[in-house]
């Protein structure tokens, strides 16, 4: 009459913490997971096959859609690929604001993470907290680029315009206060019993794992590899920067917090180089108004906040348009270590691995 | 006792009965909308946000004009420190007004049965909560049947309120379980599950924790717990060690029994989407709704009752050190009563704006491994503060 | 997998619906293919070098024995010499471009890879900074394996897998690249094999567990099937999906609305939306006739 069953429960596509359009199926026996496996392309909107058929110039604006919550980041990508592509040079100004910018969206995006984490946990105070300080950065983009979120900050060879009288005022401004703000949020999280509770030893993946499922960012790093792309293959002006690449050993969802916290200081502190040492000159490199490729190929890879974040490229000659654009998207890598760390564990570590991963969807769909 | 003291008819006690019903069922309605009202103000105020800002007080609408004239005189208008209140109204408008959908699968009976269960549970608890141990005032004598009778702070005044309460409390347990089977669904069913786990594990250590204050004053009766433990009459003042301990692990027990942060498991919106309700729309969500902030009610006004000396000012025996002849403060009184219900209720509020989730695990943890050892413990103090000292 | 590796062929009409399409009607669903097969090679772009310099040593001896012409011409009729030629100086752009050029490869990773696996590397290169190396189609299981494991290799991650559809190709239609990472040594590496429609190659997946979806995205985006790989189903669009949406051939332009539900549609509303969109889109849809 009675017999043991596995539930099969769909997370998502619509919930309230699967970050978007994520759907994972779960088989549940009572609260522990057996398997789990996602399942994704609710966004998918061929991103790649539109660029295909963009000019060099058109396909950036594409590129805000996919990662939208740290689209700078991608506009580099596509922007520094497209330069790679034609060997273009880029100003050193501008490749300073650039790494301003990059790093302020940096901010913004692990803000974001924060925000969304916590309230996934269940502390929902720092959600706003870190949306007070994410707000202000973004009236920084606007008044740089006039939007807040779809930026299509940068243009092929530099900028399309110098930095807006007052930005850096600003800028200081938030420079000035953001590091207390941090330690406001670790005021409510780090001590914090139940948030270590939910945290500690949840959602682990030693680094063997990390390398074998080709994870980076946070979550590589949180495993005590101090793999950033920032140093090991030095793009924008980040060669010129002093920072340092925090790691842990832990490789669980609390180092991955404490991790990320750290990189925003990090961040901080290229920010406040990037604002004093700007150099003079001028924001935009000779290039002709249509772009012509040649045969080549290229692959270029930045830090986006949640990992590596590559941009390949196929041109052909006389092409105005790439031949071929692919883009290796963080999260989509990233995402496949969830079955390794939900299974056998319990529901509510599904939500935190997720929220640890920082996943968005917009990215992993393309 | 003083109803009994005053012979009544059949009729009087009946009309008597049910005006003192009445005024608490509206008492209760109205303090659920205010307190909901207060959660997402005090919230707001937490988070560097506004929370609720539209109606009243604003520079539009009915009360526009004065707000206007009032700003305009350079002064602030009251009703600007109100602003957003009239959303209960909405609130209340927009759950009854919404269209109520059934579920196809649904068990359609237990599905309407489960949210009334709950809701009673909830509001029959207010039956035996004594606000005020004696006569609020009495009715007029040309008052109609009812004439010359003493309105009393209390429905009725049961000698084993205690049992009573936690009898009907326990019953509540069974509108979320009803409900989320009854939806045939998944998400409501893993919550339903969780929730009655977790009722009935700090089902023990609530009523264990209530035992302190029981077995120090040696009645279930909450007029004279709250004279004996408020003034320590025949009690040592080593008595303020386990009634300390014991109103925390009661709060803490009383934020599980709520479902409320950090052990809202069952509802955890982020993990189960709406919980055992997620199926439930319009009004029975509103029952829902409207029984977890009755008990959160509930619940502070038994902590306030069993702990914080009822209606006295002073709590654990400190009133003893206020002579009774001092003016108001000497005296109990139903404001001091409702500040302290008041003053929980704000802690739940701040638990809510401050604390993450438990895991379903670590919830039994703290249950099991914790509280109910702490309990014992503080139970088995308590004892013998009673009986050595 | 134990299914045999046919590709599975895109559809060449258009699915049986309410409408059907004028495709001579609607210029976006014209589908261009490209002409060239744009592949990266150290030895093309030397032939095509070669080429060009011997074209333009053509041209100069050409110009010069003309001129030689001329000058005799000219000398016998007593008229005065013509100009001598000036050698055209190709024109300097004056921008910023410096197209990176395939170069011959100098890396010692590069060299070792080739030195190990023989005469199953095709070709190695550099260009733009990026080492290439491209390899036997058949064998690119054993370079990635080399790649991973070999001591002075070490690279350990793969970073990226992808694909490229080249209908103009001569004896192949894909390119598969593999971008490889080693952490360790901070270093990346290209490997590149192509191979011709209907070809299978080995899934990367036993080496870096990585490819795993990386290769369902190239199955899902371009029908490529590869063997060995433990799941290899569509990933980002539906099951059902027809055709493979980055290969060349595919149209940027969609079959239109085809669920709308006539028979709910009193007075022929969604009907009009549906015709006027697909005319924006420049799809020309016709009603089939009733039977």
């Amino acid at each position: 009459m009675f017999k043991n069953e596995e539930m099969e429960i769909n997370l998502g596509p619509q919930h309230p913490s699967t970050h978007g359009v994520l759907r994972v199926k779960l088989r549940l026996d009572g609260e522990t997971v057996v398997s789990c496996k996602p399942v994704i392309g609710y966004l998918h909107r061929g991103v790649e096959k539109i660029c295909e058929n963009k000019s060099y110039f058109q396909g950036q604006v594409w590129t805000d859609r996919m990662d939208y919550v740290a689209s700078i980041s991608n506009n580099l990508g596509w922007a520094e690929g497209v330069e790679k592509l034609f060997g273009i040079e880029v100003p050193r100004r501008a490749k300073y604001i650039r790494t301003l910018l990059t790093e302020q969206n940096r901010l913004a995006s692990h803000l974001l993470w924060l925000a969304t984490h916590a309230l996934d946990i269940g502390a929902m105070t720092v959600f706003l907290y870190a949306f007070r300080e994410r707000e202000y950065l973004l009236d920084l983009f606007e008044s740089f680029c006039g939007a807040r979120l779809t930026t299509t900050a940068f243009r092929i060879g530099g900028l399309r315009e110098d930095l807006p009288p007052g930005f850096i005022k600003q800028a200081q401004v938030f420079q000035d206060r953001f590091l207390d703000c941090v330690d406001e949020y670790e005021t409510l999280l780090t001590e914090n019993r139940i948030w270590k509770k939910r945290t500690i030893g949840v959602a682990r993946l030693n680094a063997e794992d990390c390398i074998a499922l080709g994870v980076t960012g946070p979550v590589l790093r949180a495993a005590g590899v101090p793999y950033d792309i920032r140093k090991a293959f030095p793009y924008a002006a980040y060669g010129e920067m002093a920072f340092e690449v925090p790691t842990r050993t832990e490789a669980d969802t609390y180092a991955r917090y404490l991790v990320r916290l750290a990189e925003m200081r990090q961040s901080h502190r290229i920010i406040q180089q990037c604002l004093e040492g700007l150099p003079e000159g001028p924001v935009m490199a000779k290039i002709p108004k249509i772009l012509k490729s040649e045969v080549n190929e290229v692959y270029h890879p930045i830090e986006a906040p949640k990992g590596e974040l590559g941009y390949y490229f196929v041109g052909e000659k006389g092409g105005t348009m790439p031949y071929r654009m692919h883009v290796r998207a963080p999260s989509f890598v990233n995402l496949q270590a969830l079955p390794k760390m939900v299974e056998g564990r319990l529901l509510a570590d599904v939500i935190a691995a997720i929220g640890t991963l920082d996943v968005v969807l917009g990215e992993i769909d393309r | 006792m003083p109803s009994q003291a005053i012979p009544m008819t059949l009729t009087q006690t009946l009309t008597m009965g049910l005006i003192q019903i009445l005024a608490v069922l509206i008492a209760v309605f109205i303090m659920v909308p205010l307190l909901t009202f207060a959660e997402r103000k005090v919230i707001g105020y937490m988070q560097v946000r506004l929370g609720a800002t539209r109606l009243a007080g604003g520079h539009v609408g009915i009360t526009g004009p004065m707000n206007r004239a009032m700003w305009a005189m350079g002064k602030v208008p009251m009703l600007s420190l109100l602003r957003g209140l009239p959303i209960f109204i909405a609130d209340a408008l927009k759950l009854i007004t919404k269209e109520d959908i059934i579920p196809a699968k649904a068990d359609r009976g237990v599905f309407t049965l489960a949210p009334i269960i709950s809701v009673m549970a909830a509001f029959g608890v207010f039956a035996a909560v004594a606000y005020f141990p004696g006569t609020l005032f009495v009715f007029p004598k040309g008052f109609p049947i009812v004439g010359g009778l003493p309105f009393q702070g209390f429905i009725t005044d049961v000698n084993v309120g205690l049992l009573f309460i936690l009898g009907l409390a326990s019953v509540g347990v069974y509108g979320i379980v009803l409900g989320a089977w009854a939806s045939n669904s998944k998400y409501p069913l893993l919550g339903s599950l969780r929730s009655a786990a977790q009722i009935i594990s700090y089902e023990v250590p609530l009523t264990l924790s209530l035992l302190v204050p029981v077995l120090l004053s040696g009645s279930l009766n909450f007029k004279d717990m709250a004279v004996a433990l408020a003034t320590g009459q025949g009690l040592s003042p080593l008595a303020i060690i386990p009634l300390f301990i014991g109103f925390f692990i009661y709060l803490t027990c009383g934020f599980a029994e709520t479902n409320r942060v950090p052990f809202d498991l069952a509802e955890a919106e982020t993990e189960l989407v709406a919980g055992f309700h997620t199926e439930y729309s319009g009004m029975k969500f509103g029952f829902f709704y409207l029984a977890e902030y009755a008990n959160m009610i509930v619940v502070s006004a038994l902590a306030t009752a069993f702990f914080l000396g009822g209606h006295f000012l002073l709590p654990f025996g400190l009133q003893r050190f206020v002579p009774a002849s001092a003016p108001f403060i000497g005296q109990p009184s139903f404001l001091f009563f409702f500040l302290k219900v008041c003053l929980i209720l704000f802690a739940f509020l701040w638990v809510r704006a401050t604390l993450p989730r438990y895991r379903y695990d670590q919830l039994m943890d703290v249950g099991w491994k914790w509280l109910i050892p702490l309990t014992l413990v503080n139970l088995f103090v308590a004892a013998l503060i009673r009986f050595a000292f | 997998m134990s299914e045999p590796n046919t590709p599975e062929v895109p559809p060449a009409e258009a699915p049986s619906g309410p409408y059907r399409y004028d495709l001579a009607a609607s210029p976006q669903r014209q589908i261009v293919l490209p002409k060239t097969a744009p592949v990266p090679s150290l030895a093309t772009y030397k032939a095509e070098v070669l080429a060009q310099a011997a074209a333009d040593e053509a041209k100069w001896q050409k110009q010069l024995a003309d001129f030689e012409v001329a000058k005799a011409k000219a000398e016998a009729e007593g008229k005065d010499a013509p100009k001598a030629p000036v050698r055209a100086v190709p024109r300097k752009d004056d921008n910023d471009l410096k197209t990176p050029w395939p170069v011959e490869a100098v890396d010692p990773d590069l060299l070792s890879l080739q030195g190990l696996l023989g005469d199953r590397a095709e070709e190695i290169f550099q260009q733009a900074g990026e080492l290439v190396c491209q390899v036997k189609k058949e064998a690119i299981l054993e370079a990635l394996e080399l790649c991973r494991d070999e001591g002075d290799l070490r690279y350990e991650m793969l970073a990226d897998e992808c694909a490229t559809h080249y209908p103009a190709g001569k004896d192949f239609t894909f390119s598969v690249v593999y971008h490889l990472t080693s952490i360790s040594r901070q270093k990346r590496l290209r490997l590149r094999i192509l191979i011709p429609e209907g070809f299978a190659p080995a899934s990367a997946c036993e080496i870096y567990p990585s490819a795993n979806w990386m290769e369902r995205e190239i199955y899902d985006m371009l029908g490529i099937r590869f063997t060995g790989h433990p799941d290899m189903t569509r990933i980002l669009c539906p099951e059902d999906w027809e055709g493979y949406p980055l290969r060349k051939e595919y149209p940027t332009v969609g079959w239109g609305q085809r669920d709308i539900d006539f028979r709910e549609d009193r007075g022929g509303v969604l009907n009009r939306i549906a015709m006027t969109t697909a005319g924006q889109l420049g799809i020309n849809l016709k009603q089939p006739k009733a039977d």
